[in-house]
């Protein structure tokens, strides 16, 4: 029973805030929203007993991504006012392509006919023989889908390149930071022991010499005016 | 099932030497860097080329069955690999005359071959996504390469934005195929959906995987760049780096067209009847737009982007045709539609004047009194394209119409013919204007030799190809019955 | 009637877990003081009760008794969101945390993955904050933070996963058992000094505190934060340290495992090896405090990014290489 009401509530918030996210005034709003709508995700998946994913979706989307697209939303300076005049006047057809696709999707759903093996091919969400969804997911992703899992790892470093190559500028004024030229730097820094409770004088350590300081110039005074 | 990885050797290798040569770019000193770089590429792709050819031809799975190496997939890879050196070699002098020659070029060149070759040998519809977005993101790149350039960084925002709207297109199409049939692999696909056995025909599709799958062809419609998927072409290639816009328009294009020849073909091969008026329409669109748009084109790459749609819709007859003979026509067109048009790049990157590119058409004019051997190979390559006998464009555009005609398409086949009459109106505007109009200013002399051998080399090829076209046929024959089996 | 019994059950436990915690979380900052001062040669508080002892209590009574300023131009939803999300994360860490054998509020089996999760949360309430307040230093500061942070949760995944190859589960339990006979501290010693490390950065602790510089930004983040809003930072802070600190201890440190499995050593019971561990890395966050000055930011993201990113995941081959040569692989 509390595991039902429990997922009525999430799913609930998720729909709520889900809506939240298109509709609210400020973006900033908009991706918190978007947050919560990532974490009652999350519980979802933990009530269905996909611990793994659950906690995948928080740490990855909500941890990581979420925090860039806070980042930039926070930093973006859009008058949104202008945004929605457009919304307006384009809403009539937006409408009229939605209702088209919304009857193409009922016709589909009218003739939905699954092909008979597909029932068996499905996969179990939890595995009966007490494995964990962790394991369950490594054993099949490191063997049956290994090539698309290394596909993803490599279209991340093509990722990453391309990154690099559209922004990396190597500016001839920049100052770099040589931490090994430091650490090598020996002469001028020296270390010594302190008895404690010591004064500089008794231990020897001379402080420089401060440089002499200027004499004040002698003003003329004319009359008896301040200055 | 185990994990033999022979089969896939090709692909390790590129990955291997990509990684590889990633370190070496680093590492080099860095005006040094990007040549060394496009060297070692070009010669692992090389390497690649002959490993492929070398290796067994019979169909093998690898990798959980996401991966097959058939003759198809060969045939494809040894013409992506040459592609993608030849782009490599073009690309050199261009990048370093405007002054953005940097060693990545040739990485992410060799990184989108590699996922063109995992495209046409995927064998599920994931390793089909995967490749293909391995493939586009580099070209991504590739498009904003020239990042100072407002209309190089706009080609490639305007290409990632698009390309990310048509992966979404194919990624659901491949969803409503996987809900209604359960199974991702392209082998287990046809069965899932009741093909043909010895007790009984050929079910009929569900709905929604015909609904899905017209979503697939729409997602891989958009990298062929054929009609309504087009709208992006003209402004990526015109803005792009010229020896970038090469690569897209070759090899690309020739990865995408073997994928939706295997994917048609292969899981879909028995229903061609519930397929083939949609690619019937795209073919026909395209044809037509091909013909009619570039006749007001002013930019040869813009010309150049409408004569690629056009071609693609030529090749897309031979799909229709749905038959082992229509796909030994595709093969044998995309091969030569890469050689022309790698050629007709090379020329476009022959014309600069006072070190500046110049890509307009009126720029032609007087090429052929100044470099009559440029002229006559562009001259060559346009009636190519055109299909005047006896060139090689002329083969394809026959195969590819007799094979329509063989699968009762005459009228497709008619349609083809007149609109090639109508592009051949372009195409023959170049050739007027490199020989009958008064230059303007002078072409510089100075060229780059591997622009100038492998513009030489391919016009031979378009040139001589009815010398000695056995090998070609041949082979994409062998490739075609291994697909059609 | 069972369902109520639990309920209350699991609520009693909660509180067994909180209050001492926020007793702690009062301790820490006199130990702090106290700890820093002797460092430094001073006294540190000693007015209020004997030896200042009743110090923490006299600053959250001062805090309880302020006035709440929200300022004119903040967001006030997200501005009095914004501590409560950062002390309540700072607390439901704690239910995954095993104080002892079989002594956990909740013993799940993704509990290192559920830790990581509340950690890289964290930072929602200093942004939230930042952005609320509608003033330039707090917003500077929840930007330095967030980077921050992001940048050490990857290290500290990676020195995560180190632990997990070592370990075989995912359960925080099951990892303290198989650190019987060897704390993971001794083969994973260099990934030690870098949890600690990025522990400190994490945290915004010294000397990577560079969100609440005090020099450049007038604290940062919380700048307009008063009374019990500033409060539920502070606590919040604290508590992420003891937390901190906790995780650091059952992953290197064997948790509730005596430091010898024979008698003297034995006699005491796990809980108190626990809290004595704590201790001692709390120990090792004050010293640092003490004694080191602040990292430039680049300096930090440097550090972060090139060289811990890479050291972490060498590691991550190093210790699956070894443990598959030698066939060490647990089960």
């Amino acid at each position: 029973m509390i595991a039902g009401l429990a997922f009525y509530l999430f799913a609930g918030i998720l729909i709520a805030s889900a809506v939240m996210v298109v509709t609210s005034r400020n973006p900033v709003h908009g991706v918190l929203f978007l947050i919560l709508a990532f974490f009652n995700a999350a519980a979802l998946f933990l009530i269905a007993g996909a611990e793994f994913l659950a906690m995948i979706l928080v740490i990855v989307y909500v941890g990581a991504v979420a925090v860039l697209f806070l980042f930039v939303v926070m930093m973006l300076d859009i008058d949104f006012a202008r945004l929605r005049e457009g919304f307006r006047r384009n809403a009539p057809l937006g409408l009229v392509i939605g209702g088209i696709l919304l009857i193409e999707l009922l016709l589909v759903a009218a003739a939905w006919r699954f092909a008979p093996e597909a029932a068996a091919l499905r996969l179990q969400p939890v595995q009966p023989d007490g494995v964990t969804n962790t394991e369950a997911l490594g054993r099949v992703l490191y063997t049956d889908y290994v090539y698309a899992f290394q596909i993803a790892g490599l279209i991340l470093l093509v990722a990453m390149i391309g990154a690099i190559v559209l922004t990396l500028r190597d500016r001839p004024t920049a100052k770099r930071q040589d931490v090994a030229a430091q650490i090598a730097r020996s002469g001028s820094v020296v270390t010594r022991r302190v008895p404690i409770g010591a004064g500089l004088a008794e231990t020897g350590i001379a402080r420089p010499p401060l440089p002499e300081a200027p004499k004040p110039k002698q003003v003329e005074h004319q009359g008896g005016g301040h200055h | 099932m185990g994990f033999d990885l022979t089969p896939v050797l090709p692909e390790l290798f590129l990955l291997v030497a990509g990684l590889v040569l990633l370190v070496v770019g680093v590492l080099t000193r860095e005006g040094e860097a990007a040549r060394v770089v496009a060297t070692l590429s070009v010669l692992a792709l090389v390497i690649g080329s002959i490993i492929i050819a070398a290796s067994d031809k019979s169909p093998q799975l690898a990798l959980g069955g996401h991966y097959v190496a058939d003759g198809f997939s060969a045939f494809l890879k040894i013409l992506l690999f040459v592609g993608a050196a030849l782009a490599i070699l073009l690309a050199q002098g261009f990048l370093h005359d405007r002054r953005i020659a940097r060693f990545e070029y040739s990485l992410l060149v060799l990184f989108s071959t590699l996922g063109m070759s995992m495209m046409v040998s995927a064998n599920s519809f994931l390793a089909l996504y995967m490749g293909l977005e391995l493939s586009a993101l580099p070209l991504y790149v590739l498009a904003a390469f020239d990042r100072d350039n407002l209309r190089s960084t706009e080609a490639g925002l305007k290409y990632f934005v698009l390309g990310a709207l048509a992966s979404g297109m194919l990624l659901y199409g491949c969803s409503l195929v996987y809900g209604f049939a359960g199974t991702l692999s392209f082998d287990v696909l046809a069965d899932a959906f009741g093909a043909a056995t010895a007790e009984r025909p050929p079910a009929l599709l569900p709905l929604g995987a015909v609904v899905g799958l017209v979503f697939i062809i729409a997602g891989l419609a958009f990298k062929l760049a054929a009609v309504p998927f087009h709208m992006w072409t003209p402004d990526v290639y015109e803005g792009s780096p010229t020896p970038v816009t090469a690569f897209l328009a070759t090899a690309s294009k020739v990865a995408a067209a073997g994928l939706a020849v295997r994917v048609l073909m292969h899981p879909f091969g028995e229903w061609t009847a519930q397929w083939q008026q949609v690619v019937v329409l795209i073919s026909i669109a395209s044809m037509l737009l091909g013909a009619f748009a570039a006749i007001g084109q002013a930019n040869i790459k813009r010309l150049m982007a409408y004569s690629g749609i056009g071609h693609i819709g030529y090749a897309l007859v031979g799909v229709a045709a749905g038959s082992e003979r229509g796909v030994y026509a595709v093969l044998v067109y995309l091969a030569i539609y890469l050689v022309m048009t790698l050629g007709t790049f090379g020329c476009i990157l022959l014309m600069r004047r006072q070190g500046q590119y110049v890509e307009q058409i009126s720029d032609l004019a007087g090429l052929s009194r100044q470099r009559p051997m440029a002229a006559a190979a562009l001259g060559v390559f346009m009636f190519s394209q055109a299909g005047i006998p006896p060139l090689a464009g002329f083969f394809g555009k026959l195969l590819v119409f007799l094979a329509a005609v063989e699968a009762g398409l005459t009228w497709l086949a008619v349609l083809g013919v007149l609109s090639s009459c109508v592009a051949a109106f372009y195409y023959l505007r170049i050739v007027k204007v490199m020989y009958f109009d008064e230059a303007a200013e002078p072409f510089d002399t100075a060229v780059h030799p591997a622009v100038t051998g492998i513009t030489a080399i391919t016009a031979l090829a378009t040139l001589f190809f009815i010398v000695w076209p056995g090998p070609l046929l041949r082979a994409a024959g062998a490739a075609a019955a291994a697909l059609v089996r | 009637m069972a369902e109520v019994l639990y309920v209350a059950q699991t609520v009693v436990i909660v509180l067994l877990i909180v209050v001492p915690l926020l007793l702690g979380v009062a301790y820490l900052t006199y130990a702090e003081r106290k700890v820093i001062g002797a460092m430094q040669l001073r006294q540190g508080p000693m007015t209020v009760g004997p030896w200042g002892l009743l110090q923490p209590l006299a600053d959250g009574l001062k805090l309880f008794l302020k006035e709440t300023v929200v300022p004119s131009g903040a967001n006030r939803g997200i501005f009095i969101l914004a501590p409560m999300v950062t002390f309540i994360l700072a607390l439901i860490g704690w239910a995954v945390i095993p104080f002892g054998d079989g002594l956990v509020l909740a013993d799940i089996n993704v509990g290192v993955l559920y830790l990581f999760a509340i950690s890289s949360l964290g930072v929602y309430g200093i942004i939230m904050a930042g952005w609320a307040s509608n003033s330039r230093y707090a917003f500077l500061g929840a930007l330095r933070s967030s980077a921050q942070m992001v940048s050490y949760e990857i290290s500290i995944g990676l020195i995560i996963i180190s632990v997990l190859l070592t370990a075989g589960s995912l359960n925080l339990s099951a990892i303290v058992r198989a650190q019987e006979g060897l704390w993971f501290v001794i083969p994973h010693f260099p990934m030690f000094m870098l949890f600690l490390a990025s522990m400190l950065a994490e945290t915004n602790r010294h000397p990577f505190d560079l969100p609440e510089d005090e020099a450049s930004l007038v604290t940062g983040y919380n700048v307009e934060y008063s009374s019990m809003a500033f409060a539920l930072f502070f606590l919040g802070e604290y508590a992420n340290m003891i937390l901190m600190a906790a995780i650091c201890s059952i992953l290197f440190l064997g948790g509730w495992l005596a430091p010898f499995g024979f008698v003297p050593f034995t006699w005491i019971p796990g809980p108190i090896w626990f809290i004595l561990k704590i201790c001692a890395v709390l120990f090792i966050f004050i010293w640092a405090r003490a004694t080191l000055p602040r990292y430039r930011y680049d300096q930090l993201m440097r550090l972060g990014w090139k060289v811990f990113l890479p050291l972490s995941l060498l590691w991550v081959v190093v210790t699956s290489g070894v443990l598959v040569a030698f066939d060490l692989l647990p089960r």
